[in-house]
């Protein structure tokens, strides 16, 4: 169709275009800009300093240690949402009655405030009168009661509640698409004598390759900069120093030591820990597809 | 349709078997959190914990209206997150109407940058921009938040929004084009009615991410009648000693709104997810 116009098309996206720039954009560009500063938080004096931030914090073992919680942390829980993400849509994929109820209800998780799924698995995981103690204890798993806000189990509880709240993207993603596979590729495999397995490997696999490629991508990008499930747990424990990651960090630097320009460096480091990261996984992975 | 699992199978027990301990892992929590909310607070405390409430009560609710701002929190919530909504979906849904039926110099452009944001995590941009929007003077507000909850979610949805009118055939316009109406009469009653289901769902993510936020509101807003529920219920949790009984039921009221919007829209959630729907 022909209009007349370039001009309306313009005009309808300007709105869009203006707001990402102006309030996404730009707050990243002015990051980079205020990274070179030392700026208190809530005053409005500014000195420049250059690269100090950074040579600071290259110096700084609780950077460093930030760090490594924040690769563990993302990892482990990335790890763990694609495996059991993938089994879980290959579950609800089969026919099977209450399929639909089995479907929405494991979607839960996702969409509720990540302030509810704190609260919820904090009074679940209570060291005293907590129900999984309970249970462990009952089916006599364990002897006495693990203190899981504790230092020694904080990381494992971290990665257990922010695996339970995510994996369900993972699910979707991978179901959307599992639904797409014609089902002759299966009958075929079958003839073939291909077992459930080896079907999974050969069929389905590299039918969801893509999907998979893009959701590794995103989960990845958003588990290493998940800063609300981080931030909330560690609120009240005493522990917290143990799951301090990179975003915890920045934000703890920015709003309680009231170094924007540190917390601006260190939000910086992390764009550049992803950008790098993501053009290694491109140049690995994506053989030319489009995704 | 493919016949249904055999349920005396051995793959058949699998299947059920998985599926029960998904809905179980899943569910269970909630449960539990709706079970707590209604008992009376020294069975909370009980060991062997009950499962169901053996004395039903509504006392945690109570406190939770008499002793906390819970309503204040709750009208905020809903103020911001419902602007939200309405703006990102104007704004949105003209935005991928022009992406999809004009050609203009830099569209391209603008859909890699559109992709490229829609990546952005809060952590990435909160602590510039407290700063800036303290510089405008509009630290504080709720105006600070609408303008940040919009521009976060406009990415995803101009990317989902976009696809649901790629999916609407250009023929239809163009009959009612030949038929005489305007071209905003063509858009009116017959784009938007086909594109109604993509931005009711569009809207429903968008509620969702604006309902559920913690790290705008807990940055951008420092007065108390101000804070929407996520930070609300938080700083509850932190005051001083923990009431279990009032927590869960303030939990299970934040939540209910989200789950009812959700089991609404399921059944536009696999069409609309493959197109890439949803952040955080």
């Amino acid at each position: 169709m022909k209009y007349n116009s370039q001009k309306a098309g313009i005009l309808l996206i300007a709105p869009s275009v203006l707001l990402i720039c102006s309030l996404l954009v730009y707050p990243v560009v002015y990051g980079i800009w205020l990274s070179l500063f030392k700026k208190h938080s809530f005053f409005p004096d500014q000195r420049f300093v250059g690269l100090a931030n950074y040579g600071y914090l290259m110096k700084n073992s609780d950077f460093w240690m930030s760090v490594w919680y924040g690769t563990v942390y993302s990892v482990s829980t990335i790890f763990f949402q694609i495996v059991i993400g993938i089994i879980a849509a290959l579950i609800v994929n089969e026919s099977f009655k209450g399929r639909n109820f089995v479907r929405g209800v494991i979607l839960f998780p996702y969409v509720i405030p990540t302030v509810v799924a704190i609260i919820l698995w904090k009074w679940l995981l209570n060291n005293q009168f907590g129900l999984v103690n309970y249970l462990l204890l009952a089916v006599g798993i364990i002897d006495d009661p693990i203190s899981w806000m504790g230092m020694d189990h904080i990381m494992t509880s971290l990665i257990l509640i922010s695996v339970w709240e995510f994996f369900p993207f993972v699910v979707l993603s991978v179901l959307a698409r599992m639904q797409t596979i014609p089902p002759l590729l299966y009958k075929a495999a079958k003839v073939d004598g291909a077992g459930a397995f080896r079907r999974f490997i050969h069929v389905t696999l590299p039918q969801i390759r893509n999907v998979l490629f893009v959701v590794i991508l995103l989960r990845s990008i958003w588990m290493f900069t998940k800063f609300d499930t981080v931030w909330l747990l560690t609120q009240g424990g005493g522990a917290e120093k143990y799951i301090r990651t990179l975003p915890v960090y920045a934000y703890m630097r920015t709003f309680m030591y009231y170094q924007a320009g540190m917390g601006s460096a260190l939000a910086v480091i992390m764009f550049i820990i992803l950008v790098a990261a993501t053009t290694i996984y491109f140049k690995m992975f994506r053989r030319g597809e489009e995704i | 349709m493919t016949p249904k699992i055999n349920f005396f199978s051995i793959r058949g027990q699998f299947v059920y078997g998985c599926a029960a301990i998904l809905a179980v892992a899943t569910a269970f929590p909630f449960f539990w959190m709706v079970s707590t909310s209604f008992k009376p607070l020294q069975e909370i405390f009980v060991f062997p914990p009950n499962f169901f409430p053996a004395e039903f009560t509504l006392k945690n609710f109570e406190r939770l209206f008499e002793q906390t701002r819970f309503l204040t929190y709750f009208k905020n919530s809903v103020f911001v997150s419902f602007t939200t909504v309405v703006l990102t979906m104007i704004i949105g849904s003209a935005g991928a109407y022009s992406l999809t039926r004009f050609k203009f110099y830099g569209r391209e452009k603008i859909a890699s940058l559109i992709l490229f944001t829609y990546m952005f995590a809060p952590i990435m941009i909160v602590i510039p921009f407290y700063v800036l929007i303290k510089k405008i003077g509009l630290a504080n507000t709720h105006a600070a938040l609408i303008m940040a909850y919009t521009a976060f979610c406009l990415p995803f949805s101009l990317w989902l929004l976009r696809a649901f009118f790629q999916s609407i055939p250009l023929a239809l316009e163009k009959a009612a084009l030949i038929d005489g109406a305007s071209r905003l009469e063509a858009v009116i009653y017959v784009v938007l009615p086909l594109a109604l289901p993509g931005i009711i769902a569009t809207g429903i993510f968008t509620f969702i991410l604006a309902w559920n936020d913690y790290i705008f509101v807990r940055i951008l807003i420092t007065s108390d009648e101000l804070k929407t529920l996520s930070v609300g219920i938080a700083d509850l949790y932190n005051a001083t000693v923990i009431d279990w009984g009032m927590i869960m039921s303030g939990s299970m009221l934040i939540t209910v709104p989200v789950l009812l919007f959700f089991v609404f829209v399921q059944r536009y959630l696999i069409a609309g997810w493959g197109a890439g729907a949803m952040k955080g």
